[in-house]
C-alpha cells in the first residue's frame, strides 16, 4: 500500500513542479522577450523529467522488495522452523503475503498465520524506504529540471526527445513478443526433446501422452508421435475445410463482383462478413451440438457404421463455413487487380461474361487467389475451439471423414489443461507442437505473402 | 560554378549576387536526390522590398530551389542539399539554427490550397499558437483579425469564422492559407506555384495581394505562368534542368534577355 | 468465297451452339448466386438455432447470476464482468503501444534493417494462431514472471500482444490516407515534426484507427483458446473484485458450460452465445458506424 502512495506522491510532485515551471516561464516572458520554447512545453518537460527517474525507480524497487522481505522473513525465529521443501514453503510464504496485506483473513497452513506479523513488519519497513527513497528522487529531479527554465531553454525539444523514446520503445515491442515467443517455444521445446527424442516426436507415428507418476506403473512411457496429430490436422484443416471454402467463397466474390448489382452488394458482403466475425467458440460449439450429430446419421444412413460422433468431417465443415469470407475477401482482391482492359478484350471477342471469368479472370488472379487460400489454410490449421469441441482426442490416421482423428491444437489444449506439473514430457510435448505449429504457420504465411505481393506488383 | 553564373555585368543586366545586403543568400546550392543532381549549384539573392519570381518549364529545379530556402526538403528522407544559404547572414543549415525557427521566419503557401481541417479561426490562430505569439485569447483574435485583413479575405469570412477552412472556394482557401503564413509575422514567404489550382478570376485576386503584401516581406514565387511572373515580380530568375540560367530585373528578361535559352522559353520555344 | 464464316452466322447449329453459351452462363451465374445463397443460409441456420434454443434462458438472474453447479442457478454477470476487465486491460495496453507504433513507422521511422524486422514482426503477429499467444502467456506471465493465474490481468495482457499488431496495421493505413498537403501545412508554419503529428496527423487518423482497434478488441472479446493456456478454466462462482482475482470470462463459460453433461446446461450455454454475440454485433456497429461517420475522402 505504501508504494502505492508513494506513486501518487511522484504524480503530485510532478505536477506541482510542472506548475511551477510554467508559472517560472511565463514570468520570464515580460518585457517583450520570447522564450524559445512555450511555457506549456517548461511544464511538461519539467513534470516529465520528475517523474520518470523515480518511477523508474520504483519499477525497480518493487521486484527487490519483495526478495529483501522474503529474506527477513526466513531469517526470523519463525521463518527458520518454515518446512525445507520448496513447493510448501512458497504455499506458506505466499499466504502470509495474502494475510499481511489482508487479502485473506487467516491461512489454511497454521505456520503462514503464525509468520504474518513478521512478514507485515518487514514489508511495512522495506515500502517506507522504498517510498521515501522514490520521494526524494522526484524532488531531486524537480529541483534539477526547474533550474533549466530559462528564456533560451529549448524545452519542446527535451519533451520531444523524450516522446520518441516513448515512440521507439512502442515500435520494439512486437520484436519483443515475436522474440518471446520464439525463445519460449525454443526452450521448452528444448527441454522436451531432452527426454523424447526429436526423431520420435517428428516421425512417430503413435501418440499417447501419458507420463508415469511411479516409475514402475505400467504404460509408463508414453508415445509422443506427432504424425498422427499433424494428419488429423492438415485432414480437418487443409482438406476437408478447403474443400467446402475454396468454392465457396471463391464463387461468392465472382458473384458478389460480377454479377450483384451495387445495391445487394453492399449489403451482401457485410452480411457474409459476419461469419468471420462469430467467435470460434459459438462455431465450436454449434458443430457438437448440431451438425455432428447430424452428420453421424448422415454417416449411419449410407452404411458408415464406424460414424463416430466426432468426426473429422463435421468439425472441418464449420471451419470451412468459417473461412468462407476469408477466402472470399481475398479472391475479391485479386479480381479487383486484373486489368479491366483484359476483360474488355475477352468481351470484345464476342465471349460471355461467365467465359471471360472463366478463361481470362480467374487464370489472370490464379497466384492471388492460391496465395489467398494458403493464408486460409494457415489460418485453419492453427484454429482451436472447433476442433477442440467438436473433434476427437483419438490420434487416429485414417481418411476416413465419418471417423474421428485429432489435431495439433487440440492436444495442445488437452496437454495443458487439467492437473498438469511443468516439467513432465506431456506438458513440454505441448510446446513442441505450439513451436511445430508456430513454424508451418510462418513457412504458409511467408510463402503466401511472397506470391500475392509478386502477383500484385505484376499488375501494377 | 558561382563565376559562371554571374554574368558580365552590362548597363541593364544586373547580376544575380548584389552589393548591397540581401534578406537571403544562396551560393553554389545543390540539391542530390539519391545520385541524381535536381539543382546543379544556384547562387541568388532575395531581397526585402521586392518581389523574385522563379520560372522554368516543369523539373527544371524551380520549386526544388524554393523548398530549400525553408528547408522544407528535410522532409524528404533521400535529398541532400549542399551549398550554404544565408537568412539576415545566418547559415539556415547550421545546427544554431532551429529549423522550426527558420520556417516561422521563412513562411510557405503551396501549390495546392491546404487548409487544415479546422475551422477558418483555427487555421489562422494555429501558428501564434504554437510560437506562443499572443499572450491571450483577445491577443490571438486580434493577430487572426490583422492576418485576415492583410490576406484580404476578412469581409468574406468574419461572420462563419467558426466554420471549416476546406468549406471555402479553391480562391478563398488560398488566401486562407496566405493569411495562415502570414499570422506567424515571417519576415520572407515562398510561394509555390500559388495560382496553378485556381481560376483566373481568383489568380487575379492573389496577384493583387502580392502587390499589397511587397515590401512588408520579401516575397519569393515560384511561377509556370510567364504573364504572371511578369505582373507580379520586379526580379526573375530563369532555370532549366537544374540550373539557375539568367538571373535579372524582370523586364530585362522578358524584353532583352541575355541567354539564347531565355529567349527560346520566353518565346514559347519549349516548356 | 462461299466458305465465308459471316454466313454461319444464322446457321441453325450456331444458333444452338450461341444458346448452349448462354445456358452456361445462366448456370455459372446460378452457382455464384447459390455459394452466397448457401453461406448466408448458415448463418441463418446458427443464429436461429442459438436463438431457438437459448432465448428462454434469457431473464435478469441469468444476467444478474454468477456460475453455479446447478444449471438453474447458473448466470453469466462474473464472466462477463471478467470479459470487460480483460478487454479493458487489453485496450490499456495494447490501443497506446499500437497508436505509438504505427505512428513511429509511418511518420518518423528511417529505411533500415531494424525497421524492417519491425514490420515483419508485426505483420507475422498477426497472423500467429491465437493458442501461440496463449502459451507466450503462460511460459512468461505465469511462469515466468509470477503474475496471478486466471486473473483478467494475465489474460489481458496475452490478449493485448494478440490484438497490438491489429491495431498497428489499421492505425498505418489510417494514418496513410492522411494526406501529405496537410503535414506540408504545418511544417510551413514552423510546426515541428511532433507537433505536424500529434496536432494534425493523429486526430485526422483517429476514426480509422478507433475502428481498427474496436474490430480488434471484438476479436478479443470473442476470442478463448489463448485463455484456457493461462488457467482461465476453473470453476469461479463469485464475480472478480479487481484485475488479479481469479475470473471467467464469456466465451470461456460458454466453453465450460458446454461440456456439462446436465441438459439443462444446453439452454444456459446458449443463452450466453446470445449475449456474446450481442455484445459483438455492438461493437462492429460501433465500428461502422464511426466508419461511415468520419470518413473523409480527400
Amino acid at each position: 500500500m505504501t508504494l502505492q502512495l508513494a506513486l501518487v506522491a511522484i504524480l503530485v510532485i510532478a505536477a506541482t513542479a510542472g506548475l511551477f515551471a510554467r508559472k517560472r516561464a511565463t514570468g520570464l516572458r515580460g518585457g517583450g522577450i520570447r522564450l524559445n520554447s512555450l511555457p506549456n512545453y517548461h511544464a511538461l518537460f519539467v513534470g516529465l523529467w520528475t517523474a520518470l527517474p523515480a518511477l523508474l525507480f520504483l519499477a525497480i524497487w518493487a521486484p527487490v522488495q519483495s526478495g529483501l522481505v522474503e529474506q527477513a522473513v526466513l531469517a526470523s525465529p519463525a521463518g527458520q522452523q518454515l518446512p525445507d521443501f520448496q513447493m510448501v514453503r512458497d504455499t506458506i510464504l505466499s499466504e502470509a503475503r495474502d494475510i499481511a496485506t489482508g487479502r485473506i483473513a487467516a491461512g489454511f497452513n497454521p505456520e503462514s498465520n503464525a509468520i504474518a506479523p513478521v512478514y507485515s513488519a518487514a514489508y511495512g519497513k522495506y515500502s517506507m524506504v522504498g517510498s521515501a527513497l522514490a520521494v526524494l528522487i522526484a524532488l531531486g529531479s524537480a529541483l534539477l529540471a526547474m533550474r533549466l527554465v530559462k528564456v533560451d531553454f529549448r524545452a519542446r525539444s527535451g519533451v520531444e526527445r523524450l516522446m520518441m523514446g516513448l515512440l521507439v520503445g512502442a515500435s520494439l515491442i512486437a520484436i519483443l513478443t515475436t522474440l518471446g515467443i520464439v525463445l519460449s517455444l525454443l526452450f521448452e521445446s528444448l527441454r522436451f526433446f531432452k527426454q523424447v527424442s526429436p526423431t520420435e516426436f517428428l516421425f512417430g507415428t503413435s501418440w499417447s501422452p501419458q507420463t508415469a507418476i511411479r516409475a514402475d506403473q505400467a504404460g509408463s512411457s508414453g508415445a509422443f508421435g506427432s504424425v498422427p496429430l499433424f494428419w488429423g490436422t492438415a485432414f480437418i484443416g487443409a482438406i476437408i475445410a478447403m474443400i467446402v471454402a475454396i468454392p465457396l467463397g471463391l464463387m461468392s466474390a465472382i458473384f458478389l463482383t460480377q454479377y450483384a448489382p451495387a445495391r445487394a452488394r453492399a449489403w451482401l458482403k457485410p452480411i457474409l462478413e459476419i461469419l468471420a466475425g462469430v467467435p470460434t467458440v459459438v462455431y465450436g460449439y454449434f458443430a457438437a451440438l448440431t451438425v455432428a450429430p447430424l452428420v453421424r446419421d448422415f454417416g449411419l444412413a449410407i452404411g458408415i457404421e464406424s460414424a463416430s460422433s466426432e468426426s473429422a468431417l463435421a468439425a472441418g465443415l464449420v471451419m470451412g463455413i468459417m473461412i468462407i469470407p476469408f477466402v472470399s475477401s481475398m479472391a475479391d482482391d485479386s479480381i479487383a487487380a486484373v486489368p479491366q482492359a483484359m476483360r474488355d478484350g475477352s468481351l470484345a471477342l464476342g465471349a460471355t461474361k461467365s467465359e471471360t471469368i472463366k478463361k481470362v479472370v480467374l487464370p489472370a488472379a490464379l497466384p492471388g487467389v492460391v496465395g489467398g487460400v494458403l493464408l486460409a489454410v494457415s489460418r485453419a490449421i492453427g484454429e482451436t475451439m472447433i476442433v477442440v469441441m467438436a473433434a476427437g482426442l483419438a490420434a487416429n490416421m485414417t481418411a476416413n471423414p465419418f471417423a474421428s482423428v485429432t489435431t495439433v491444437t487440440t492436444q495442445i489444449v488437452q496437454l495443458l489443461t487439467g492437473d498438469q506439473e511443468f516439467d513432465s514430457a506431456k506438458t513440454l510435448a505441448a510446446f513442441a507442437l505450439g513451436l511445430a505449429l508456430f513454424v508451418i504457420t510462418l513457412i504458409l504465411n511467408l510463402i503466401a505473402l511472397r506470391v500475392v505481393r509478386k502477383y500484385r506488383e505484376a499488375y501494377e | 560554378m558561382i563565376d559562371t553564373l554571374i554574368p558580365t555585368p552590362t548597363d541593364t543586366a544586373e547580376p544575380a549576387v548584389e552589393e548591397r545586403t540581401p534578406k537571403m543568400s544562396a551560393r553554389d546550392v545543390k540539391v542530390f536526390y539519391g545520385a541524381k543532381e535536381a539543382l546543379k549549384g544556384v547562387s541568388i539573392d532575395i531581397h526585402d522590398d521586392r518581389v523574385t519570381a522563379f520560372i522554368g518549364p516543369s523539373g527544371c529545379g524551380k520549386s526544388t530551389f524554393l523548398r530549400c530556402l525553408n528547408r522544407m526538403n528535410d522532409t524528404i528522407p533521400s535529398a541532400r542539399v549542399t551549398g550554404t544559404i544565408e537568412l539576415d547572414g545566418e547559415d539556415i543549415n547550421s545546427a544554431a539554427m532551429d529549423v522550426v525557427q527558420l520556417r516561422a521566419r521563412v513562411g510557405m503557401v503551396f501549390q495546392k490550397p491546404n487548409p487544415f481541417p479546422k475551422s477558418i479561426f483555427e487555421n489562422v490562430a494555429y501558428g501564434p499558437r504554437i510560437h506562443g505569439l499572443a499572450e491571450n485569447k483577445s491577443e490571438l483574435e486580434a493577430i487572426v483579425e490583422k492576418s485576415l485583413k492583410r490576406a484580404g479575405l476578412w469581409d468574406e469570412v468574419k461572420d462563419r469564422l467558426n466554420e471549416s477552412g476546406t468549406a471555402l472556394s479553391g480562391g478563398q482557401q488560398q488566401r486562407l492559407c496566405i493569411a495562415r503564413a502570414i499570422a506567424v509575422d515571417p519576415e520572407v514567404i515562398l510561394m509555390d506555384e500559388p495560382c496553378s489550382a485556381l481560376d483566373p478570376i481568383a489568380t487575379a485576386k492573389i496577384e493583387e495581394l502580392i502587390h499589397e503584401l511587397r515590401g512588408r516581406y520579401a516575397i519569393a514565387i515560384v511561377t509556370h505562368n510567364m504573364q504572371q511572373a511578369a505582373r507580379v515580380s520586379q526580379r526573375t530568375a530563369f532555370f532549366h534542368l537544374g540550373e539557375m540560367v539568367e538571373y535579372g530585373k524582370t523586364s530585362d528578361i522578358f524584353t532583352n534577355p541575355r541567354e539564347q535559352r531565355t529567349q527560346d522559353y520566353i518565346t514559347g520555344r519549349y516548356g | 468465297m462461299s466458305s465465308r464464316a459471316a454466313s454461319r452466322w444464322t446457321d441453325g447449329s450456331m444458333g444452338k451452339r450461341v444458346a448452349k453459351r448462354y445456358a452456361a452462363e445462366r448456370r455459372f451465374r446460378l452457382f455464384g448466386l447459390a455459394a452466397v445463397g448457401l453461406s448466408l443460409a448458415f448463418l441463418a441456420f446458427l443464429l436461429i438455432t442459438m436463438l431457438m434454443k437459448g432465448i428462454g434462458g434469457l431473464s435478469l438472474e441469468f444476467l444478474s447470476n454468477s456460475d453455479a453447479t446447478e444449471a438453474a442457478n447458473a448466470g453469466v454477470w462474473g464472466a462477463l464482468k471478467g470479459s470487460l476487465l480483460t478487454i479493458l486491460v487489453t485496450m490499456a495496453i495494447a490501443f497506446p503501444i499500437g497508436v505509438l507504433s504505427a505512428l513511429y513507422l509511418e511518420e518518423f521511422a528511417p529505411r533500415n534493417r531494424w525497421t524492417d524486422l519491425i514490420e515483419v514482426s508485426i505483420n507475422n503477429l498477426a497472423a500467429v494462431p491465437s493458442i501461440i499467444f496463449g502459451l507466450l502467456g503462460l511460459a512468461v506471465f505465469l511462469n515466468f514472471m509470477h503474475l496471478p493465474r486466471s486473473a483478467p490481468l494475465v489474460g489481458g495482457l496475452t490478449l493485448a500482444l494478440m490484438t497490438m499488431p491489429v491495431i498497428v496495421i489499421a492505425g498505418r493505413n489510417a494514418i496513410k490516407s492522411v494526406p501529405p498537403s496537410i503535414r506540408d501545412a504545418a511544417l510551413g508554419v514552423g510546426a515541428s515534426k511532433m507537433q505536424v503529428v500529434f496536432h494534425h496527423v493523429l486526430p485526422l487518423a483517429l476514426p480509422g484507427i478507433l475502428t481498427g482497434t474496436i474490430i480488434g478488441m471484438a476479436r478479443a472479446l470473442g476470442e478463448t483458446a489463448p485463455l484456457l493456456m493461462i488457467g482461465m478454466r476453473a470453476f469461479i462462482a463469485t464475480p472478480p473484485r479487481g484485475i488479479t482475482d481469479p475470473s471467467s470470462v464469456l466465451p470461456v463459460q460458454i466453453f465450460l458450460w458446454s461440456d456439462e453433461v446436465d441438459r439443462a446446461f444446453v439452454e444456459k450455454t446458449s443463452a450466453a452465445i446470445i449475449v456474446l454475440l450481442i455484445f459483438m454485433l455492438l461493437m462492429n456497429g460501433l465500428a461502422i458506424y464511426l466508419r461511415n461517420k468520419f470518413e473523409r475522402r480527400w
